[in-house]
């Protein structure tokens, strides 16, 4: 029994010596093995999945499905968030009725200046927070230039 | 092979040589894409790095000791790692500050320390609560999958050696540690080698509650060496304060007057999360106790209070054991030893060290190695 | 609808809700049951205590709400109020509970001295301190629960409703039975430590929750 200890203790030995020789070889495949659990980065930051994407003249709107409170505790409040994209192609002054939930009426009046980032949202229907800021008030009130877009979240009631 | 005795003679150069020969041409293998860069800084931060994880080997198998050697890698990786860290933040965004703009882009470098924090949201909602970005991108190369994965191999190969060759944190504590020659303050509370489960406890509990990195967020005295949140409100005035606070006390006082790892022994939930791994690690740190008779250098010498009067009794460390050498080194008798689970203690003990060392520097100059030589780059491009 | 289809219908709501409740009350119980280190009986007989409290804490507040007329669904500021108190609450409990808790020896102290007056109270509130915290827990209204109350109101009867609460409640119970399983650190001694520590920690994490949240109530009132 002792010897059979003796001869597991070292092939494990041996073995933490071949596994760091692996490593540069299999630390892609290490990466993949992680990124293929299908875990996704919390929605609180990512701002959520795509509902659907709004066509305008030279720019677009991607809509997002809303971020609701998960836990009691969570100190994130329920937001929507919205991204105005390529920023490049946005006029000075941006305001656009946006139907959030795709019933073909609008849920908020969305108004920003591309140049300052002053945000003024009006809520066409009670699910929507009233929203009037100039950069990030917190996690789901803001108005933020990121990559190439202006993202907007507002919160919902 | 010849086992350590008391004062053991230095082994012979000749042998030393060709016992250093694998670790140097593992880094060779390891700096050859960075000395491949355009330019001389690149290459020459290579070779330097190169010569000291080469000659701090040669010196660790010549002179029987691990610590010592060890050390000023541990540290030399402890204070690179934030100058090249905020070089890299002050060159993309112009501070160590970050804006809640590049958290929403993903691009917050990940830190393994979140990893146990990560497990149960990821678990319940198949979501990782951290900003950044599960594979690397251009303006984020730090990603969460490449962290986890230098994780899962280091885990599989030290356990909880991992604070004593991998963590890029420690070496600064561990500076620290080393200045003053002796300690003012001797006697510390045993219970407080606890907090650091309490901490992990509290963490990752408040984590899943509140589906943020609620350490990352409140208690990382590291943040003041690497970055912050954007101070914009009261709260993040105050979470930067204590910050400051914990990098101060843990990091840098306490260690100056104890000679210890205080930030690992007293905080660091990290820490506590790896010490399980020492369950799976091949390799340990034994007391042979027909040799010891208790002089506590080896208690003394710990430098996270890994050893204490039942470690003597029943021949383990304590569960914390980081395999940094410390206690081996210390001891005068030849009790403390190196060891391979399953295998008798005492027997082999130079054989076992070898082939932990072997392991365990190999990884130091897979990742630390790279860190150091990333940073020295950067600095010699200023001067070449 | 049938009362077997409204039964299945609100357990399997619970059971879905379930990881949300476990998430948000686990701070709160799992280092209380890790701290008492008892048996699996021991410790099931105090998760029952915690899931007593927790459901006179929804109940509670469901009939108060009932008996002022109001929504269970609140407005966020009256919900805010709710959340700072529940807070403090918690905090002055979670502190009050980790201060009973013995960590050294027992000590023989029966001469009147107020340190073993302090040390009676602290043995009387640690028995009733798992049912506190639960009903503390029970008041914060997490999502589920108001999804929950909102939907057993929409039944025709005050039996169905109650029946259709009472299945919401086990099958979010259901996930807590797992905590048992804390029985295991029974055998170690630190681990009264560790948890003595968490629980001040986790005092002083819902003290700062609430002073935030209270303050931005009245700063905004």
């Amino acid at each position: 029994m002792k010897r059979w200890r003796a001869i597991l203790g070292n092939t494990a030995a041996v073995a933490t010596l071949a596994i760091l020789l692996t490593t540069p070889f299999l630390y892609g495949w290490f990466q993949k093995g992680v990124a293929a659990l299908d875990l996704r980065i919390d929605p609180q930051y990512t701002g959520g999945e795509v509902a659907r994407v709004i066509q305008r003249e030279g720019y677009q709107v991607v809509v997002r499905k809303p971020v609701p409170r998960r836990t009691p505790l969570q100190r994130v409040d329920p937001f929507v968030q919205m991204t105005w994209t390529p920023a490049a192609k946005l006029p000075a002054q941006v305001s656009d009725e946006i139907d959030l939930d795709g019933d073909g009426r609008p849920d908020l009046l969305v108004t920003f200046d591309t140049t300052h980032l002053k945000l003024d949202v009006t809520p066409r229907n009670a699910g929507y927070r009233a929203v009037r800021c100039s950069g990030v008030v917190s996690f789901s009130e803001l108005i933020a230039r990121v990559n190439d877009g202006i993202v907007v979240r507002v919160p919902l009631r | 092979m010849p086992e350590r005795t008391l004062r053991a003679a230095p082994r012979s150069w000749g042998k030393s040589l060709l016992l250093t020969l694998p670790i140097l041409l593992w880094s060779l293998l390891m700096f050859s894409r960075a000395a491949m860069q355009p330019g001389r800084a690149p290459k020459l931060a290579a070779a330097v790095t190169l010569l000291l994880m080469a000659a701090l080997f040669f010196q660790m198998v010549r002179t029987f000791e691990t610590h010592r050697w060890r050390r000023y890698f541990f540290v030399a990786l402890g204070f690179l790692f934030p100058i090249g860290f905020i070089w890299d933040l002050v060159a993309l965004r112009g501070s160590m500050s970050i804006p809640v703009e590049r958290m929403l882009s993903g691009d917050t470098p990940f830190c393994f320390i979140v990893i146990p924090m990560m497990i149960v949201p990821a678990a319940l909602l198949g979501t990782i609560v951290f900003p950044g970005s599960v594979l690397a991108t251009a303006s984020n190369p730090h990603a969460i999958s490449a962290m986890v994965a230098l994780w899962l191999v280091a885990t599989l190969l030290l356990g909880k050696g991992w604070c004593s060759y991998g963590c890029f944190f420690g070496g600064i504590e561990e500076g620290f540690a080393a200045v003053a020659k002796k300690p003012r303050i001797k006697k510390l509370d045993a219970r407080l080698r606890w907090m650091p489960w309490a901490v992990l406890a509290t963490v990752v509990l408040l984590t899943a509650a509140l589906l943020e990195p609620v350490y990352c967020t409140w208690l990382c005295p590291f943040k003041a060496v690497t970055e912050y949140l954007q101070v914009r409100s009261f709260e993040t005035a105050f979470q930067a304060g204590i910050f400051a606070v914990l990098f101060l006390g843990l990091v840098v006082v306490l260690p100056l007057v104890t000679k210890k790892r205080t930030q690992c022994s007293f905080l660091c939930p990290f820490g506590a999360f790896q010490s399980l791994f020492n369950k799976t690690s091949a390799f340990d740190v034994r007391i042979d106790r027909s040799k010891c008779q208790p002089c506590v250098l080896c208690e003394k010498a710990c430098p996270t209070l890994s050893i204490g009067a039942e470690s003597l009794e029943s021949g383990k460390p304590r569960l914390s054991c980081m395999k940094c050498g410390a206690c081996v080194d210390a001891c005068v008798r030849g009790a403390v030893v190196w060891h391979i689970k399953g295998t008798p203690v005492g027997t082999s003990a130079e054989r076992a060290r070898l082939m932990h060392l072997y392991s365990a520097w190999g990884f130091a100059v897979l990742f630390g190695g790279g860190i150091i030589a990333n940073t020295l780059a950067k600095l010699f491009g200023l001067l070449v | 609808m049938p009362a077997g289809g409204l039964a299945t219908e609100a357990l399997l709501l619970g059971i879905s809700s379930g990881p949300v409740c476990l998430a948000s009350c686990s701070p709160v119980l799992l280092p209380v049951l890790a701290a008492e280190r008892k048996s699996a009986w021991g410790t099931g007989a105090l998760l029952a205590e915690f899931l007593a409290g927790r459901l006179g804490g929804y109940l509670g507040f469901a009939c108060l709400a009932w008996l002022l007329g109001l929504s269970l669904n609140l407005e966020p500021r009256a919900r805010i109020m709710v959340y700072g108190l529940c807070d403090a609450g918690l905090a002055v409990l979670l502190a009050a509970y980790a201060m009973g808790l013995q960590t050294a020896p027992e000590k023989s102290c029966e001469h009147g001295c107020p340190a073993s007056r302090a040390r009676r109270f602290n043995d009387r509130y640690r028995t009733f301190a798992p049912v506190s915290l639960g009903f503390v827990s029970g008041l914060t209204l997490c999502p589920p629960f108001v999804a929950a109350g909102v939907r057993a109101a929409e039944t025709s009867s005050l039996p169905q409703a109650l029946l259709f609460f009472a299945c919401f409640f086990v099958g979010t119970s259901i996930w807590f039975l797992p905590s048992v399983s804390l029985a295991v650190v029974e055998r170690f001694a630190a681990v009264a430590v560790v948890a003595r520590f968490t629980l001040f920690l986790l005092a002083a994490w819902y003290a700062y929750a609430a002073v935030i949240i209270l303050g931005r109530y009245f700063l905004h009132a």
